[in-house]
């Protein structure tokens, strides 16, 4: 699976490609807009991680083309402004995700990793909070390897949190995964389910934990 | 001179000045026009009138000279109408004929005089003004005198003169008067576009730095002073944009090296190296957001109209922060308002200040307690913790920057709380500091309410 970086700092492309590299991607490097547009023209690559500061232009400004192309590939932007303002801007010129310097490698690898699992960009992989593992393709839930069976919304609440991991799933977006937008949901319809999905991995022993944030969502974590 | 504040009143001051000059020196104009065209109608008439009476002036057979006028003009002179008069006189001045009663001429002879005189001779109370003209009537040379007294002017003619002034008096006066409105008139339809570029120029601010005053429409006069004001703008906008484009590259500038270091621990085999490494990079990632977040602020302007919703950022705060309250065995909570609740501000920099307060709670709370985020309909938020507090003396220091109680503390830079006052400064919101009981500080930010 090959990748493409477009950082004009080289000390860190080059970091970045050899970190990708030791968890199993390939990555090219480039440093500027004028190389990217004809390269991503003629060669495909699987994601797309793009700093906005450039030499010869704004990183932006190369999305906005990209998407105008109905170029579908994932793009991963880095970038040193970290105001919302920039990052609202960033997702609505076509960034699929983003990520403020200095990261951890590891977030990018996660957060690449969520991209390539889209709709479209199917990867066989497995979600993994400690003993707990989730198989997005058939929607599989297991702890210490042992398959495990749960109720349909159990588990839709499960893969809602499992794909989030690290962050708050607003009660919204579960009533939404869970429900739809036009569903007539019961005000404690969705903790229930949470409850529930609470207690079952408790009693077969997943090492994991399921936060309710109190009037801002749920998070799952690796059990202290 | 004295200094007006207006335009228009200093035309409407000038304008009455010149309508009070201009009605003086008409009138002075006029009455002199008035008095010269009458004193010719009447020198005319009192020549005409010496024309008729030599007219009837002959020389008889002896060479004595008869005069025979006939009844209207003998009426014209009588002494019951005692208006006017005439007398004849000869060159040695010896009056020949005379309407007088007693006999006299009616100006004294003078052998010198020109073909025609006028004159003017006081008789007793009366006032004679006539002409003298010169005539030959049978080899003799004699001067035929016709008077009129001024007390008995001919009433008709002073009638008018007088009517004359009344009438032109009140013409004048609302003439002017209208001239005086269509000037006024003319120089407010002038100014017009000078007040609209006003109403424009008061909306400028640091804002709105890209506006420009039109000049389009502007009278030629005041043109270089706008394209002076709009150069002006310009140098102050360009200012902005360096210190924004400073704040820019200083971000660019420290977080890409601070990437590649990061980076580079992330790659360690060591474990223990590692964990240690990332933490103190992460630490300083923290203050240069801060710094540059500081920087950020002394060159940002709220925009007056522009909106948020407090509520919603305050559930993106505590989205971002439950994870780093989570980790360290702390939780998070949002209570209040379940609505939006609209406020004036930056959402970016409302986020911005929350998000230091929560940090800040999240800090001091103890292990094992929640901290509460509290949104208010009348656009308070509140964030709560369960730490040991503030005491009263600290509580003007908190806000300095670098302040920190304890300066051998990990993860406080002692800028959180400073960004959040000058936040809450750009916005016009009040900060204000509570102790809990039985322990615990509340900070509150309150903001003014805007309509959804």
């Amino acid at each position: 699976m090959r990748l493409l970086i477009v950082e004009d700092n080289e000390e860190l492309a080059e970091l970045l490609a050899k970190g990708l590299q030791a968890a199993g991607y390939q990555a090219d490097i480039l440093s500027t807009v004028e190389d990217t547009r004809s390269v991503l023209g003629r060669t495909f690559y699987a994601a797309l991680i793009l700093d906005l500061g450039l030499p010869d232009g704004d990183g932006l400004e190369l999305l906005r083309e990209i998407r105008q192309q109905n170029n579908p590939i994932p793009v991963m932007v880095l970038t040193a402004r970290g105001g919302l303002q920039d990052r609202v801007r960033g997702l609505r010129s076509g960034a699929d995700d983003y990520l403020v310097k200095p990261f951890a490698l590891e977030e990018l690898i996660a957060r690449l990793e969520a991209q390539l699992r889209r709709p479209g960009h199917l990867l066989d992989s497995n979600l993994r909070i400690a003993n707990l593992e989730f198989d997005t393709r058939n929607r599989q839930a297991s702890i210490d390897d042992q398959p495990q069976l749960f109720s349909a919304r159990e588990i839709a609440v499960l893969e809602l949190l499992m794909r989030s991991k690290g962050r708050v799933v607003s009660k919204k977006q579960v009533e939404d995964h869970i429900f739809g937008h036009s569903g007539d949901v019961a005000s404690n319809a969705i903790e229930v389910y949470v409850h529930r999905l609470r207690k079952q991995l408790s009693e077969r022993g997943a090492k994991v934990q399921v936060h309710t944030i109190r009037g801002v969502g749920y998070l799952i974590a690796e059990e202290k | 001179m004295p200094r007006f504040k207006s335009i228009i009143s200093r035309i409407v001051i000038l304008h009455v000045v010149a309508v009070v000059i201009t009605s003086v020196l008409m009138s002075v104009a006029l009455s002199w026009l008035l008095s010269y065209a009458t004193n010719n109608i009447h020198d005319k008439a009192m020549q005409e009138q010496a024309v008729s009476v030599g007219e009837h002036l002959s020389a008889g057979p002896d060479g004595r000279l008869e005069l025979n006028l006939p009844s209207d003009l003998l009426g014209l002179y009588s002494q019951e109408y005692g208006r006017y008069s005439y007398a004849v006189t000869d060159d040695q001045g010896h009056v020949l004929f005379s309407s007088l009663k007693d006999s006299a001429a009616l100006f004294p002879g003078d052998a010198r005089a020109g073909a025609i005189e006028f004159l003017q001779q006081r008789r007793g109370d009366a006032t004679v003004s006539g002409a003298s003209i010169r005539r030959e009537v049978g080899g003799q040379t004699i001067w035929i005198q016709t008077g009129e007294d001024l007390a008995n002017r001919d009433v008709l003619i002073d009638d008018i003169v007088a009517d004359f002034y009344k009438n032109v008096g009140w013409i004048t006066l609302p003439i002017l008067l209208v001239l005086l409105i269509t000037d006024i008139a003319i120089f407010r339809r002038a100014l017009r576009p000078l007040r609209q570029a006003s109403e424009i120029a008061a909306g400028i601010g640091p804002a709105r730095p890209g506006v420009r005053l039109p000049t389009d429409e502007l009278p030629r006069e005041v043109r270089p002073l706008v394209s002076a004001v709009n150069l002006g703008l310009d140098r102050l906008e360009e200012g902005f944009r360096i210190q924004r484009d400073f704040t820019a590259d200083a971000a660019h500038e420290l977080r890409t090296p601070l990437s590649v270091l990061r980076t580079r621990i992330d790659m360690l085999k060591d474990d223990d190296m590692r964990r240690a490494l990332s933490q103190n990079v992460e630490g300083m990632a923290h203050i240069v957001g801060q710094l540059l977040d500081i920087a950020e602020l002394d060159a940002f302007v709220v925009n007056p109209e522009e909106k948020a919703d407090l509520r919603s950022v305050a559930t993106e705060v505590a989205e971002f922060v439950a994870p780093l309250a989570l980790s360290q065995g702390k939780d998070v909570a949002l209570l209040g308002a379940g609505e939006p609740v609209w406020v004036k501000g930056n959402t970016e920099m409302l986020g911005r200040a929350i998000r230091n307060l929560a940090e800040n709670a999240i800090n001091h709370t103890a292990v094992g307690s929640t901290v509460e985020f509290v949104v208010e309909g009348n656009g308070t938020v509140s964030v709560l913790d369960h730490g040991p507090g503030i005491p009263e003396d600290e509580r003007n220091l908190i806000f300095r920057r670098f302040w920190r109680r304890d300066r051998r503390k990990k993860g406080s830079t002692g800028l959180g709380l400073s960004i959040v006052q000058r936040i809450a400064e750009l916005h016009s919101a009040t900060v204000t500091v509570e102790n809990r009981r039985p322990n615990g500080a509340c900070f509150s930010l309150k903001f003014t309410p805007a309509a959804a």
